[in-house]
């Protein structure tokens, strides 16, 4: 689950430095999944170290997707 | 009021911006209150990462029930229409229920006591969602009625609001009531001894609701028998509320009687 989180959460960096906003979405969602699996592979202390390194990948990948490429998520909805 | 902020030299949207400030101020905080009470914080990013994504996808799927006949689904194949409608437009109510049902099931799956994680930090919730509104406040979006009286603003043409007229800032408004309901859950979680937090949560952010929905004038917004749909579904999360707290009175009441 560590190497996964920090695969996703490489990913999610990438998608976030490098797609324009075009995939910023899909960069937030697999930033999340990468929190999920490093916050899982935490609780095993043989992946605990890479594991963390997934976790903060992942962390820094959802932040750069949120905070470069959404211009106003909770609005051209109706309701919102 | 500012659609793009400049930041290191990169345009960075506002929006996304205050979202992100805020969900970094908030975790911190609550990393700080559940190390303090010696929970385990695993726990704790595993039930708000999965309820973050359970958010995403409800909001989405609400926004996308809503805006059923405005959307061109011959073109959702096409990727910059899909990425068009995937950037925009997520309903508050929608992520709400969402992040909250998928938040249940990856608790129970993992064997996490969500009412205990959720008493702690619930109050976080408005905190985070202040900030979102602020943001709305910058881009413009989520604005409020024709208004000419004290704190009216004018929109700048490239918000999302209609520009050239003095509106009623009713992000600001709600931000502050949210900051208030904030404060407000933090109190009675000290007077309560951590009780009722959930229930408090959707009685008060229900209530402030129904009242800043009076003074939003965005697009449709889904008017039955003269509310709204968020007015509606804030009635509905006010019932739920109260008649929890109802049931666990009688209960603990109950358990009262049979131990004397």
């Amino acid at each position: 689950m560590g190497v996964a989180s920090l695969v996703l959460g490489i990913i999610s960096i990438v998608i976030g430095l490098f797609s324009g906003g075009v995939l910023g979405w899909l960069g937030a969602i697999i930033a999340i999944i990468g929190i999920v699996l490093g916050a899982l592979g935490k609780k095993n202390p043989e992946s605990k170290g890479i594991a963390t390194g997934g976790l903060v990948c992942s962390i820094i990948g959802l932040i750069l997707c949120l905070l470069l490429y959404i211009a106003c998520a909770a609005c051209v909805g109706a309701l919102v | 009021m500012h659609v793009y902020l400049e930041l290191f030299g990169h345009k960075v949207a506002s929006y996304g911006f205050f979202i992100a400030l805020g969900g970094i101020i908030v975790n911190l905080i609550a990393v700080y209150i559940l190390s303090k009470r010696k929970m385990d914080i695993n726990d704790f990013t595993i039930i708000e990462s999965i309820g973050l994504l359970g958010a995403f996808i409800g909001a989405k799927l609400l926004y996308l029930v809503v805006s059923f006949k405005d959307i061109d689904w011959s073109r959702i194949t096409n990727l910059s229409y899909l990425t068009q409608i995937m950037q925009g437009g997520f309903v508050f109510y929608g992520g709400f229920i969402g992040g909250i049902i998928a938040a249940l099931i990856a608790s129970k799956a993992n064997k996490i006591d969500f009412r205990s994680y959720a008493d702690e930090v619930i109050f976080l919730i408005p905190l985070a969602h202040a900030f979102g509104r602020v943001g709305c406040f910058m881009a413009g979006c989520c604005f409020g009625k024709p208004y000419d009286g004290p704190f009216s603003v004018i929109f700048p043409d490239n918000s999302f609001a209609i520009h050239g007229v003095k509106l009623f800032p009713v992000q600001l408004f709600e931000a502050c009531g949210l900051v208030i309901v904030s404060f407000a859950l933090l109190f009675l979680k000290k007077l309560l001894s951590r009780q009722f937090q959930i229930e408090l949560y959707f009685i008060l952010y229900g209530i402030l609701r129904m009242i800043t929905e009076t003074f939003r004038y965005d697009a449709a917004r889904g008017i039955f028998f003269d509310l709204s749909t968020s007015q509606w579904i804030s009635i509905l999360m006010i019932t739920i509320g109260l008649a929890s707290i109802w049931i666990q009175l009688k209960k603990s009441k109950g358990n009262e009687c049979l131990a004397d």
